[in-house]
């Protein structure tokens, strides 16, 4: 009888003990929809003592607003899972997102705003 | 919550400069972010074609520009290896726009990326990037090389430069305004 059990082999350095997928449940897609890579979240005031650490690595970083791709960069974890992690976080009302950023624009308003600001550079 | 994040594509072909023309304008030194692909991402993302089970890194590079209090715009370069569409699927979807870097040693390094938002009608421009002095090729033959449509925007630029960069910027964010619909229904 074999038993399929992590030996610890494939770990190489830098990689945390616990394989990350373990972590979110196996989770493997966010169930908030429209968490892109550009989703900025932010912290909201919650008792985080009980948090595991690289959970509560991801709220000390959403002190103010900050994307997902920028969460995945400055922890080095890889990009779909943070998408994970901060589903999870927000599922437990740590954090708060704003507006998705893979909806199409067509407010000719928010262009103007880009091109005032571009036009400053 | 009305905090808005927009996003701007970047693409070319490997070494035509997109990681230089996003630290050149961006307001933070960019950013990589990586995916893990067999790792996470089945599930989310489509690892057709990608065989094996060896695991693959793609690597993002992105800057920010912050354009008011409430909303911030993001610009990704996308992944060198062209066959990590899925990528540029999730970065193109509610981009406002791409700039499509073109070095004209390699014209054909750019060819993927000017197809791939010419099919799915995302705005972009194409953008010479001028890195070794003058361009020996006037738009009329870079046009009919790269064959770009009469109403897609081709210009140079120096992708070390902010102001060219910012310049670049400003001609896609115009192009794509150009593109949205024009609000007629309402006065009928």
């Amino acid at each position: 009888m074999s038993r399929d059990i992590w030996n610890g082999a494939d770990q190489g350095d830098g990689v945390p003990l616990v394989p990350l997928y373990v972590l979110v449940n196996g989770r493997t897609s966010p169930r908030t929809a429209g968490l892109d890579l550009a989703t900025q979240v932010i912290a909201l005031k919650a008792d985080t003592g009980g948090l595991e650490p690289e959970y509560d690595a991801i709220v000390k970083r959403c002190q103010t607003w900050i994307s997902i791709a920028e969460i995945s960069s400055y922890l080095k974890y890889p990009l779909t899972l943070t998408r994970i992690l901060v589903d999870v976080l927000l599922e437990r009302q740590f954090l708060a997102v704003g507006s998705p950023a893979q909806e199409t624009i067509v407010d000719r308003g928010i262009l103007e705003k880009i091109l005032v600001r571009l036009k400053s550079l | 919550m009305a905090r808005k994040s927009v996003k701007l594509i970047v693409a070319g072909g490997f070494g035509t400069g997109k990681t230089t023309f996003v630290g050149s304008v961006s307001e933070i030194s960019p950013l990589t972010t990586e995916e893990n692909i067999t790792e996470a991402s089945v599930g989310v993302d489509d690892i057709r074609g990608i065989e094996g089970k060896r695991s693959t890194t793609v690597a993002l590079d992105f800057g920010r520009i912050t354009i008011t209090d409430d909303i911030v715009l993001y610009l990704f370069g996308t992944p060198g290896q062209d066959r990590f569409w899925f990528m540029w699927d999730e970065l193109s979807q509610g981009a406002i726009g791409a700039v499509v870097l073109v070095d004209t040693r390699r014209l054909d390094a750019s060819f993927p990326a000017i197809d791939y938002f010419e099919q799915r009608q995302i705005p972009f421009v194409a953008a010479v990037n001028k890195f070794y002095g003058e361009c020996p090729y006037d738009e009329d033959e870079i046009r009919n090389a790269l064959k770009l449509r009469q109403d897609a925007p081709l210009m140079w630029c120096d992708a070390r430069d902010r102001d060219s960069s910012a310049v670049t910027l400003i001609r896609l964010v115009e192009h794509a305004m150009a593109q949205l619909p024009v609000e007629t229904w309402s006065t009928v």
